[in-house]
């Protein structure tokens, strides 16, 4: 009494607020409201343009809908405050109880009273031959077989086992709780020091700056309080920031592949990768690596993910040839020639002369007649050159090389002219993050996964044990509590109790 | 003999199956009890052997890949895992039972992909889809799917038991009368272009009434009873009128598949005709009239197989705390590192992403409702049948209507 009536306001108001978010009712109030608004995201299609809006909804509800926030649902304010409260409710519960969950997972199991024992769920008692003794022995056996480990007093001619296994298991809860814990800090590190780009660079190019789709707020707060410059480059005429490397990153090449049915590509890419290079500000070339969808590129913590790709509108680019003796093991000769004009090559004395390029050729393996094909976006599905091979100034011959061919170009003379690459006439696209906060996250995504496995596939097993004197005989009373999987563990007592009385 | 052949054959042994449980409860003859098991074995290994071509042919036709990567193949997964997961049931259990709410699960959703005109080609993957993370994502998925669908149907018989009473018929009048004003103002709305208001309006509505009835269901029987049986008239009418739909778009002879489903109830709900709309319409209701007035005789019938309530509450329990930490593993987890390994981006709020952390929240409010004081029974039950209602609509839902309802959404 005397207590409380010392407790200033302060301490009351902050004694509510706790009780408020150690609360479980919270949480489950909290989880319900975010399913419940999280669904308005997946109704209300998110960060469309303005036209498609304008196609779904009338401009009242487009009014509501932008006051609201509801198209950009999961980044405003109110969305964030939530998952905030969320997560402060998390904590605090987490924190309540954790030191009595620590403390009864520490603290060694007492013998139980006959009280005790009434109270168990699973109970027997057994009669064994041999005396108290061979009791003992058998007993101590049976627990040590099934992993338990145990605290054995004596008192009045009586022994008392108590053993316990799995007590660990009773933090299963805690590690998954502190795991959000840890997604949510992470996430935050993200928002702040991290940032979200894209770049679509053409082959051969380089850039030191990527488009932001997300500034750091960090350097957003500094350079609103005007405490530090914000790195990032804004368009004053209101197009996309861009955030410096601090590096350059080029393109080296490009390249798709395709799916092949019969031979023939079928314009469904199976692969598709780009070689980056990334060069210091001094223009020195510190690291190359050929990139993948699903296999990146970082460098200074700012990473390079394959995404996308397209071709450049109206980009000529060049054309790539291997001019090599026929039946020569060597790597014959590369060339290259611009489209509709030509080149001289000197090891085999001939002009040659690229006529026209097409994205997309097939050779008709039975005529060998070439067919071409449009190609959606002019996608260089299978280019395909159409050459003419001057010797001097007149025509030897005309062919044709492509990518993959099913079957064979005519090369009439005694070497032979292949595909390599058509350059220059695409760009890789590709998404930049930089995301100090990933490995905070990773290390939640692992403790998320490890939690609930110890939570709900372990279990706090105790097991009594009570022997007595009777008749000369041993009478031993069994009893045993499992906090979980009850049936796992009545199977287990059941074993324990029949070792002990053979 | 190829593995579609096989396919076919498992389902029919499903169909089988579930007739035969289904007998099992009406007859109690125990031979016809060890008939279903039986059939269940047999269609159960003829999935598998089915399931294992499917991938051996996948490297004949030199794609390579497991079988799980696209709506066909995962239905089929799906449906492998459930019954894998009810005959383990039934072992341990020894309550078959559970197979007239089980088989059914397994053949409708085998059906649905019938139905459903779903293509079952054998198509190569994308290149941001080859990924080990995405294989042991789509897998743990599924296998948690496949528990909550089990627990679904636990879950439904618990609440069947316990409704001792559905209430004089003004409760069935009232609840139908809602239902035809929410149709008729969901045509008028639809009509004026408000239809995305409408679905979120009506979203609004039915959590507003799950709360109710997590909070305060116990106490009002009735209540519980007419949720099942929405639930089931649901269930039951969605496919026998997606069925009609495919009956006629296929005697119009337009091939299956990507067309069908852009014209999903054009032949009932939303076809041109007037009277087609009302028969459609008064179809159902007349469904819902039936469950309604029927469900107390099945729950008669069930009351000699069933193990006490309490017994089933605990495998629902059980279940969940089976599925819930492998779908936070592979469901949450694996998913969220497979698209940051192919976009940086470890979660970034598509449809697909927030509805599997919906289904996720709602199985946590059923861990967690645990504690809330008075919360048993009843209520965590009815939180496990919304759950799996969750999950079928991250599945499908978010495929077939989300993207429906936009004028411009495709269909992919
Ligand atoms: C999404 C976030 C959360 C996750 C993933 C999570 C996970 C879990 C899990 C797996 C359990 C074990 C359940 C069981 O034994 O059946 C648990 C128990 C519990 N959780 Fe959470 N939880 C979350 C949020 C919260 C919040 C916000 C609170 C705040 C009040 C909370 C309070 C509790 C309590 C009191 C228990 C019971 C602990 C015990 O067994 O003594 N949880 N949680």
């Amino acid at each position: 009494m005397e207590k409380q009536e010392q407790q200033g306001m302060v301490e009351v108001v902050a004694d509510k607020i706790w009780k408020f978010f150690s609360s479980v009712k919270l949480a489950v109030v909290l989880l319900i409201i975010l399913a419940v608004v999280s669904v308005i995201g997946t109704v209300i299609q998110q960060n469309q343009a303005p036209e498609e809006y304008l196609k779904e909804y009338s401009l009242t509800t487009i009014q509501l809908f932008e006051n609201l926030g509801f198209f950009d649902l999961y980044h405003t304010w109110w969305f964030v405050l939530l998952l905030l409260l969320f997560t402060a409710n998390l904590t605090i519960c987490t924190l309540e109880r954790f030191p009595y969950a620590w403390k009864a997972m520490r603290a060694p199991l007492k013998p139980l009273e006959d009280d005790g024992f009434k109270a168990v769920p699973f109970k027997k008692e057994i009669v064994v031959k041999g005396g108290m003794e061979a009791a003992e022995t058998t007993a101590l056996k049976a627990l040590h077989g099934k992993r338990y480990s145990h605290q054995l007093t004596k008192e009045q001619g009586m022994t008392h086992l108590a053993a316990q296994k799995g007590a660990y298991s009773r933090m299963g809860v805690y590690v998954t709780h502190l795991s959000i814990i840890l997604i949510f800090v992470g996430a935050l590190i993200g928002a702040f020091f991290g940032f979200k780009g894209f770049l679509n660079l053409p082959e051969g190019e380089a850039s030191s700056v990527v488009y932001l789709r997300n500034e750091p707020l960090w350097d957003q707060i500094m350079d609103g309080f005007g405490i530090s410059k914000s790195p990032v480059i804004h368009d004053p005429r209101g197009g996309v920031p861009a955030m410096p490397l601090g590096f350059y990153v080029r393109t080296d090449d490009f390249e798709v592949d395709y799916y092949a049915n019969a031979g023939r590509p079928t314009g469904m890419p199976s692969e598709f990768w780009s070689l980056l290079s990334v060069y210091d500000l001094r223009q020195q070339k510190v690291l190359e690596k050929r990139i993948r969808v699903n296999d990146p590129l970082t460098r200074n913590g700012i990473t390079f993910y394959q995404s996308s790709y397209g071709t450049i509108p109206n980009a000529v680019g060049k054309i790539v040839l291997n001019v090599n003796q026929k039946n020569s093991p060597g790597p014959g000769e590369t060339i290259v020639v611009m489209p509709g004009s030509s080149v001289y090559v000197k090891s085999i004395d001939r002009t040659i002369k690229a006529v026209g390029m097409a994205p997309f050729g097939m050779r008709d393996p039975a005529t060998g007649q070439v067919q071409y094909y449009q190609a959606r976006n002019e996608e260089l599905i299978n280019p395909t050159v159409e050459l003419e091979v001057y010797r001097g100034k007149s025509l030897a011959y005309r062919t044709q090389v492509m990518k993959v061919d099913s079957g064979e170009p005519s090369m009439p003379e005694n070497y032979r002219i292949s595909y390599i690459d058509y350059w220059g006439a695409r760009y890789t696209g590709l998404q930049v993050t930089k995301d100090p906060g990933v490995w905070i996250v990773y290390a939640g995504f692992i403790l998320l996964c490890v939690g609930p496995l110890v939570a709900f596939f372990g279990s706090h097993r105790k097991l009594w044990v009570r022997i007595q004197e009777r008749k000369g005989q041993a009478a031993v009373l069994v009893g045993g509590s499992s906090n979980r999987n009850r049936i796992a563990f009545e199977r287990e007592f059941n074993s324990i109790v029949e070792t002990i009385a053979k | 003999m190829d593995s579609a052949q096989l396919f076919t054959f498992a389902t029919i042994a499903y169909l089988a199956a579930m007739v035969l449980y289904i007998s099992y409860l009406v007859f109690r003859k125990e031979g016809v009890g060890k008939a279903a098991s039986f059939t269940t074995y047999a269609g159960l290994a003829l999935q598998t052997v089915a399931l294992a071509m499917r991938w051996i042919e996948s490297y004949q036709m030199g794609i390579g890949r497991a079988p799980l990567s696209n709506l066909y193949e995962s239905l089929v997964f799906f449906t492998w895992c459930t019954v894998l997961i009810y005959v383990i049931v039934e072992w341990k259990y020894k309550i078959r039972a559970f197979g007239a709410f089980v088989m059914p699960v397994a053949f409708l959703a085998l059906a649905f992909i019938n139905v459903a005109g779903i293509s079952t080609d054998i198509s190569p993957l994308v290149p941001a889809l080859k990924s080990n993370w995405l294989f042991y994502h789509v897998l743990l998925s599924f296998i948690s799917y496949a528990t909550f669908g089990v627990a679904f149907a636990v879950s439904l018989i618990y609440l069947l038991q316990d409704t001792d009473e559905r209430g004089s018929s003004v409760n069935l009048f009232a609840a139908l009368g809602i239902f035809a004003l929410l149709v008729v103002l969901g045509y008028v709305l639809t009509a004026s272009g408000m239809k995305v208001p409408f679905w979120i309006g009506l979203g609004v509505l039915a959590v507003a009434w799950f709360t109710y009835l997590v909070m305060k269901g116990a106490l009002n029987k009735p209540l519980v009873y007419l949720f099942i049986t929405l639930c089931s008239t649901l269930a039951l009418g969605l496919l026998v009128f997606m069925g009609i739909d495919y009956l006629v778009f296929s005697m119009q002879g337009q091939p299956a598949g990507e067309g069908f489903r852009k014209h999903m109830f054009e032949s009932t709900f939303i076809s041109r005709s007037i009277p087609v709309v009302a028969v459609s319409w008064a179809a159902l209701f007349s469904l819902f009239a039936l469950i309604w007035s029927q469900g107390l005789r099945i729950k008669a019938l069930l009351k000699q197989f069933m193990p006490a309530q309490d017994i089933l509450d605990d495998l629902t329990y059980r279940l969940i705390a089976f599925g819930w930490p492998l779908f936070t593993a592979g469901g949450l987890v694996m998913g969220a590192i497979w698209a940051n390994s192919a976009w940086g981006t470890y979660w970034g709020w598509d449809p697909k992403e927030t509805w599997s952390l919906i289904t996720w929240f709602i199985y946590s409010i059923y861990l967690h409702g645990r504690y809330v004081r008075g919360w048993r029974g009843t209520q965590t039950t009815i939180i496990s049948l919304i759950g799996f209602l969750s999950v079928i609509f991250t599945y499908l839902g978010v495929n077939l209507v989300l993207s429906g309802l936009h004028s411009y959404g495709g269909m992919n």
